[in-house]
């Protein structure tokens, strides 16, 4: 018994002295040794990338921001030469949205977005935006107009803040994903400084295997929201009747293959409420037009989809029972384009708000 | 007194450990449609070799798989023991090290790897040495410490899933079973295989009841199905199989805006850290178990201390993780004989002690 505990004494004193030194506490910085950047931008120009973080600064009493830059060869390289001149260290674990220069994102996200997965220095549910237009201009905005630690631009997309059902939200292990899928591309939400708001949304990039190819307008992209059961709370104007909030939005697919051409017929199902009428509309009239409305718009953005061999909606996702490994291999370019598509919108006004007639 | 529930407890943790970290990978990277087959099939043979085995071991009363082997003849008894030890303490190798890898990978990024070694060896020589007793009731304690974070993380996990990439069910490779004596398919075994040797050697010391512990291994086939199933969902097959560690990366995508903590992998990962340190504990005891029964000269200190030193250089010797990938495939052949040769022998010589007894009444 002595013995044993002659052994084990020795033995605790190390593991304990080991676990007081070395609890993951080697050649670690402090919090207030870090710098914790919440945005970064993004942008590749003749063959140097430039980069920018924007770091909440909490000095007493109030809250500030900075932003620093830098330009060079690699992303990560040029992030650390950031570091090396400033007085704390750069960690990118909470970095919150991306911001790509578009220049960047028509030449193409996939080394980029390959490398962030790789490195796990940045969370792969980080957002992505496009910036339209220069970063410079969208970083000066952002600091100019912070009021809250330079969070904006994230409370921007948060989904339990400012976000909106016209804004696509996507993150980079989607776009990771959609590189290396046969049948996904992604949306990303295009922003630019605002006229009077800090931020302002003018529509969403369509990306294909990483490049950005098209863009698609916020109406359009609501429908894409729509699509993946993400619409509700969006508001639509129809005609120059109504306007009307989604209260809940479905979709039904069916999807067949006829003579070796792919068919979808889609159904959303919606429940509106109405919020403002101009003049006396029926309600059946609202329906009819609201059915109509979306559904030419849904036709003329897939038409423009399937011209660019992208699919962001997903739609070969409901082709994967009917169609071998290597027929999906080719989804995009041999069966996507001559995809027919029947879109049928059935909507049900809810109610019509706390008024009990449609008129004035 | 029966102590069935500290066995499953420990059961099921030193699986739970096991099967997040390259069991996915592998299997993913052994097929591309019908992934169920697979680990249908794995846990089928899993199941029948844990019933074999445990079916041996119960006609001999609270004696461990040494006394068995012993009482057939010495010789025979160091010539099947042996390989085990070896196997054993190749696993404890290859673990220290992935985990380790893991570690400073995941967490702490600048902290030298030998130093995190050094502290789980350690940590692992020390709760080997309280012995196996004190071993199985932290393994109740941690199993009621972290098991509800687990399943916490479990339904988080399935945020992302998108349903659709259930599909195809099935094609010819993984109906045929064409998969199954390739490279990543076989590795994928460890986790089936890690753990259930320890059944044999703590009869004397921790009884339990055989059916209770195998009824318990059905609990393991959700979390075999979730493990490949929650990265597929996610990111669909192409892109779950360029990832070294598919569940932790699923795990990264989980989004809660209401949780303060910013990334849920993390209690996932210390939970899961905690349940390896317990399977190496162990695998360290029945090492030094075999090593006293072989030298019995040896102090049980000794042996442990030994045995903790030569692994921790060991581990330190490995440069880099091919040759990790490399003692993995070696240690293929060691696992196939301890997965299969140990259970069908305790099976057998229990049929034999069995009929000797009818014999002589």
């Amino acid at each position: 018994m002595i013995r044993n505990l002659m052994y084990r004494i020795p033995l605790l004193l190390i593991t304990v002295s080991a676990a007081v030194t070395l609890s993951g506490c080697w050649n670690i910085k402090d919090i207030n040794h870090r710098s914790l950047p919440v945005i970064m931008g993004l942008q590749h120009k003749n063959g140097v990338f430039q980069v920018w973080l924007l770091l909440p600064e909490a000095s007493e009493g109030r809250s500030n921001v900075r932003v620093v830059s830098d330009a060079g060869k690699t992303i990560e390289g040029t992030i650390d030469r950031i570091g090396k001149n400033m007085e704390t260290r750069v960690d990118l674990l909470h970095l919150k949205v991306i911001v790509f220069g578009q220049a960047l994102a028509e030449k193409g996200l996939g080394d980029t977005v390959s490398g962030f997965m790789r490195a796990r220095d940045i969370p792969a549910k980080t957002l992505a935006a496009i910036c339209d237009g220069e970063l410079e201009p969208l970083f000066d905005r952002l600091k100019s107009s912070t009021s809250n630690n330079g969070i904006e631009a994230y409370n921007y997309f948060e989904k339990n803040a400012g976000w909106t059902p016209q804004v696509a939200q996507t993150r980079i292990w989607q776009i990771y994903r959609s590189l290396h899928s046969y049948t996904r591309d992604v949306a990303i939400p295009i922003i630019k400084p605002g006229r009077t708001t800090t931020l302002e949304s003018t529509g969403s990039a369509v990306i294909k295997n990483g490049r950005m190819v098209a863009r698609i307008t916020p109406d359009e992209t609501l429908l894409y929201n729509l699509f993946n059961g993400q619409g509700a709370q969006g508001r639509i104007e129809v005609m120059d009747h109504a306007a009307v909030q989604i209260l809940t939005d479905r979709m039904t697919h069916q999807s067949a293959l006829k003579e070796g051409k792919a068919v979808l017929n889609s159904r959303l199902h919606l429940k509106v409420t109405v919020l403002e009428t101009i003049s006396s509309p029926t309600s059946d009239r609202i329906r009819q037009e609201l059915n109509e409305l979306l559904t030419t718009r849904f036709q003329r953005m897939f038409r423009e989809l399937q011209r660019e061999e992208a699919d962001i909606l997903g739609v070969g996702q409901f082709f994967r029972a009917r169609m071998s490994r290597e027929d999906l291999r080719d989804w995009r370019s041999d069966h996507y384009p001559h995809l027919l598509i029947n879109f049928r919108v059935d909507s049900i006004i809810e109610n019509v708000g706390l008024l009990n007639t449609m008129g004035p | 007194m029966d102590k069935s529930s500290q066995v499953i407890a420990m059961y099921l943790l030193v699986h739970i450990g096991l099967i997040f970290f390259t069991y996915p990978a592998d299997v993913i990277a052994s097929l591309s449609v019908g992934h169920w087959s697979a680990i249908l099939l794995g846990f089928a043979c899993h199941f029948t070799l844990l019933g074999i085995y445990t079916k041996g071991l119960s006609r001999f009363a609270s004696q461990n798989l040494i006394d068995i082997f012993r009482g057939t003849g010495k010789a025979f008894a160091v010539v099947l023991l042996f390989p085990v030890m070896a196997y054993l303490f190749m696993t404890m190798v290859v673990t220290v090290r992935v985990y380790a890898e893991i570690i400073t990978v995941v967490f702490i990024g600048n902290t030298p790897i030998w130093s995190v070694m050094l502290l789980v060896v350690a940590v692992c020589a020390l709760i080997s040495s309280f012995g196996v007793e004190s071993l199985f009731r932290t393994g109740v304690l941690v199993a009621i410490l972290f098991l509800p974070l687990l399943l916490a993380v479990f339904i988080l996990s399935f945020q992302n899933a998108d349903w659709r990439y259930l599909l195809p069910l099935i094609d010819e490779r993984s109906a045929s079973f064409s998969y199954v004596f390739r490279r990543p398919y076989l590795l994928s075994q460890f986790a089936f295989a890690g753990g259930f040797v320890f059944l044999g050697f703590i009869p004397s010391y921790i009884p339990y009841e055989r059916r209770k512990v195998v009824r318990a291994s059905f609990l393991l086939l959700p979390l075999f199905l979730i493990s490949v199933y929650i990265p597929l969902l996610t990111f669909g097959e192409d892109t779950a199989a360029r990832f070294q560690f598919p569940f932790i990366m699923a795990v990264d995508t989980v989004d809660v805006s209401w949780l303060m903590f910013d990334r849920v992998t993390v209690f996932f990962m210390i939970s899961l850290i905690c349940f390896v340190l317990l399977y190496l504990s162990l695998a360290m005891w029945k090492t030094v178990l075999l090593l006293r029964s072989g030298i019995p000269l040896i102090r049980p200190v000794q042996a442990n201390a030994s045995l903790a030193a030569v692994l921790y250089i060991v581990c330190a010797l490995i440069p880099d993780w091919e040759s990790v990938e490399r003692l993995l495939g070696w240690n293929l052949f060691l696992l196939a004989y301890v997965t299969m040769v140990i259970p069908l022998v305790t099976f057998l010589l229990g049929l034999r002690r069995e009929r000797m007894g009818a014999a002589r009444p």
